[in-house]
């Protein structure tokens, strides 16, 4: 079973180096690693911050800054998600220091504590993976779940907006909740 | 243990979960234990992470932006340098950052990232078009010489006849007193369009109570030798004599004018006019024929009054073919007269011909000036 896990991992290494060199001679191409590690940075950035507005701000000014130094980006054999991870680090120890102002807070701490550890990563990567599983549910259970959990919006609210009773807003919910614990098993099995 | 029951409970949890506060209010204090607690707990703890899920449309318009940047657009991203600090939403800290022409010097436009190219080629576009239609109005305005338009200036040539009564012009005259001797000479009379008074040289005894001056009708500009004494001069006889001719004038026929043929003109033709070297056109002297003939132009003061008629010009069109003696015999104003001379004096003619060989002719040119 090892072997075949590190096969996949080599090959899916191998996969995402010729997408970055692909990326460094057309910008064009870098969409495909954007998608394949959104919801990594995200996720790593939504459990540092307090807000979802700060964490969609954070995790864009990653990718921008990615966009623009993939050119000096040099291959290691350590996945893209690491550098970026990275980037999104430094970028939250810059944004605290500049909140902070008159309390000094030492770049190398501040950089240590956004630093994701083997626990951390594995969070990371756990969240991320539920969220890619949210893009993927049935439309009327998706559409609950981010009413109800982005939005906040009440069961009853929702209801009124699709028309629908709250029993099966309340059903749909249900499902959703029941579908993505699941996968998540799946996926971890 | 129904189904509904679940949906409940799981509801009611997640509620609790989202604002605390408020689902312990709305808590039933004498509902039933949650049957499914273990269940509900997992599934509740599995919401807690979905609390933190990205925006709908977070990821799509991240995408679009960053291959925007990527093709090399130009994109901005809020970041905390404009504004967006202490947990500020970006997104409102960009919106407000530009007031001053946002869709250019701007970050974002509600929420959307600024494409300065865009904007950029929407002015470029829209003053290549105001462009387009200024010069259109200018080209119709310079194109259409709509006055030129209303105008006609058409040219006839006709032969000059100087018509006495019903004797036609031969370029000649003759008359007398009855006298033995012929004609006397001396200078031809002054040429006039009229005769009042036919030229003698021997005057008679009754003198009219209003003189008049003698003339022969000839074109007015031609000037003849004067001399104190009238009389024909191709005669060769000193002695005063008006010649053996009846009906005034002097000569051997008939009509009032200087010469032997007859008629009120000057010279040895009949009917009127002057001198040989003149032909009428007709009777094998071809018409001239004009070949350089530019037309004459309107004049502004004419055009303004839509003044319109037609100028009659006299000329003599000399073997060589140029127009000489120019004179208006019908005159219609407003400058159309010096613009029918002016140009009539550029004009070239095949002269007109008798036995093949080029004369002089007398015609009339008529420029007719037409407004529409």
């Amino acid at each position: 079973m090892n072997a075949v896990a590190n096969l996949a991992e080599l090959t899916s290494l191998n996969q995402e180096r010729r997408l970055i060199e692909a990326a460094q001679h057309d910008p064009g191409r870098f969409a495909e690693l954007y998608e394949n590690n959104f919801h990594r940075v995200y996720a790593f950035v939504a459990r540092r911050v307090n807000s979802r507005d700060e964490a969609q701000d954070v995790t864009a000014e990653v990718f921008h800054q990615a966009l623009k130094n993939i050119g000096r980006f040099q291959w290691r054999g350590v996945p893209f998600a690491a550098w970026l991870l990275r980037i999104a680090a430094n970028a939250l120890a810059d944004r605290w220091q500049r909140a902070a102002r008159g309390v000094e807070v030492p770049a190398d701490e501040a950089r240590i504590e956004n630093e994701a550890g083997p626990a951390d990563a594995a969070e990371v990567e756990r969240r991320a993976m539920l969220f890619q599983l949210v893009d993927r549910l049935p439309a009327d259970q998706r559409l609950v779940i981010m009413r109800r959990f982005v939005d906040q919006k009440s069961v009853r609210e929702i209801a009124q907006e699709l028309g629908r009773s709250e029993g099966a807003v309340k059903q749909l919910q249900f499902r959703a909740l029941e579908t993505l614990r699941s996968q998540v098993r799946n996926r971890h099995e | 243990m129904s189904n509904l029951s679940v949906y409940d409970e799981l509801d009611q949890a997640i509620d609790q979960m989202l604002q605390p506060q408020l689902a312990q209010k709305r808590r039933d204090p004498g509902a039933p234990p949650q049957t499914d607690e273990g269940n509900i707990r997992e599934l509740v703890e599995l919401a807690r992470n979905l609390r933190d899920l990205p925006g709908a449309n977070f990821q799509t318009r991240l995408r679009l932006e960053l291959e925007w940047e990527a093709a090399g657009r130009a994109v901005s991203v809020p970041t905390e340098a404009d504004g967006h600090r202490d947990g500020q939403p970006a997104a409102k800290a960009a919106q407000g950052a530009t007031q001053i022409l946002p869709s250019l010097f701007g970050k974002s436009w509600i929420g959307y990232p600024v494409r300065r190219i865009n904007f950029v080629a929407s002015v470029g576009i829209h003053a290549v078009m105001a462009c387009l239609v200024g010069a259109g109005f200018l080209m119709v305005k310079n194109a259409v010489p709509g006055v030129d338009r209303q105008t006609s200036v058409t040219v006839r040539l006709e032969p000059y006849r100087a018509r006495i009564g019903s004797h036609p012009n031969s370029g000649g005259g003759s008359g007398g007193a009855a006298e033995k001797n012929k004609a006397s000479t001396g200078a031809a009379p002054r040429a006039a369009r009229e005769q009042l008074t036919p030229p003698i040289v021997v005057e008679q005894k009754q003198r009219p109570k209003l003189a008049a001056e003698a003339t022969v009708i000839a074109p007015p500009d031609l000037a003849f030798p004067r001399t104190r004494q009238i009389g024909d001069p191709l005669s060769m006889l000193t002695a005063p004599s008006n010649g053996p001719g009846v009906g005034n004038g002097m000569g051997g026929n008939a009509g009032g004018g200087v010469g032997t043929e007859g008629g009120p003109g000057r010279g040895n033709g009949r009917g009127g006019g002057c001198c040989e070297g003149t032909y009428e056109i007709g009777n094998g002297v071809s018409m001239p024929r004009a070949i350089y003939a530019p037309e004459p132009e309107f004049s502004e003061e004419a055009r303004k009054l839509k003044h319109q008629g037609d100028v009659t010009l006299l000329a003599l069109i000399g073997a060589d073919g140029r127009p000489r003696n120019l004179t208006i015999v019908r005159s219609l104003g407003m400058g159309l007269d010096e613009k029918a001379l002016e140009t009539v004096r550029t004009w070239r003619f095949d002269p007109a011909r008798k036995d093949g060989r080029p004369v002089a002719v007398q015609m009339n040119i008529i420029v007719n000036f037409r407004l529409y």
